[in-house]
């Protein structure tokens, strides 16, 4: 452990009772260079694991399973995803058509200017990748569309995609 | 007899100060340190704008792997002991059916009303297992719940 040098004693030649008889001022002095070494390596280790970041979630309320809203069709705003990650949108029963995933933020900041009052239906087709829908749900936050609800796609969507002018 | 020595100045810096905050420092760490418990499946999250932090209590977690696994995991022991078993006690999350999904969250909502869910899916998962999930969810009267993404700075 630690070594304790007695200063200022006369060196190796003591003997016992010369402490005593000597009552000179005895300073002593720790060596602490492995204390400090062990402080710092503890230090570093737990600056390298220490995680700041907490992830962070996303939350989604679902309606309850039978509620059904009637609403106007010019206010429902369809969002389509295919398994080859392509984006569609359409107003009510209009023809569906192309986006690009970079441009999702500008369109529906748009939109949202357009009419505040949009839902937005997503349907996201199940070979898609989880993400997708997490983009899509991240930009209509960003967009203060947050009146969305997601459902599954079925085979008429994919003949209305189908259908999609570029 | 020594050698006559020549005259050495001895260089000694005072390390006080430096030990002082090094175990300032180090106290500061290790009572802020919190333990990431090794996982049981690799999940990549996706990235959001959201800033809502995950909650600390309270949490029920339904991981689903980029391989379309899903797992069911509590934060707290107590609560993986009561629902899986003394074995299970220490895991951070067990393997479940998606048919015995929608029994486990019931009961796991009777024994802690308090519990909130959190959907942690990898990015790559395909939309359809989520999305089966997501039905679950709804079947057994979750419609709140959270989706763990990291935070996306663009």
């Amino acid at each position: 452990m630690a070594g304790v040098d007695v200063g200022g004693g006369g060196g190796g030649g003591r003997k016992k009772h010369g402490k005593k008889k000597a009552k000179k001022r005895v300073s002593i002095r720790i060596d602490m260079t492995p204390m400090v070494d062990v402080a710092f390596l503890l230090l570093t280790f737990f600056m390298l694991t220490t995680v700041f970041r907490k992830p962070n979630v996303l939350e989604i309320n679902l309606p309850p399973q039978d509620t059904k809203i009637e609403m106007a069709e010019s206010n429902l705003l369809t969002i389509r995803v295919d398994e080859e990650h392509n984006l569609y949108w359409n107003i009510g029963f209009e023809i569906p058509r192309k986006l690009k995933f970079a441009d999702l933020r500008k369109f529906l900041v748009e939109k949202a200017k357009e009419n505040p009052k949009f839902v937005v239906l997503i349907k996201i087709d199940r070979k898609s990748k989880y993400h997708t829908m997490i983009d899509i749900i991240d930009e209509l936050n960003l967009a203060n569309l947050g009146r969305f609800s997601l459902a599954p796609m079925t085979d008429i969507d994919k003949k209305e995609m189908s259908k999609a002018t570029i | 007899m020594p050698r006559i020595k020549k005259a050495r100045v001895p260089i000694r810096i005072d390390m006080t100060p430096m030990v002082d905050v090094a175990f300032l420092l180090l106290t500061f760490f290790m009572l802020t340190t919190q333990f990431r418990p090794p996982e049981e499946v690799e999940i990549t999250l996706p990235a959001s704008h959201s800033e809502i932090k995950l909650p600390e209590m309270n949490t029920m977690t339904i991981n689903v792997s980029d391989s379309g696994k899903i797992f069911l995991g509590f934060d707290s022991a107590r609560m993986m002991e009561s629902m899986f078993g003394q074995p299970n006690r220490m895991r951070q999350a067990v393997e479940v059916k998606l048919e015995s999904l929608a029994d486990l969250l019931m009961k796991a909502r009777i024994m802690n009303p308090k519990l909130m869910t959190m959907v942690k899916s990898d990015s790559n998962a395909d939309y359809g297992t989520v999305s089966d999930v997501m039905d679950i969810l709804q079947k057994t009267l979750i419609t709140r719940f959270q989706m763990v993404t990291n935070y996306k700075t663009t």
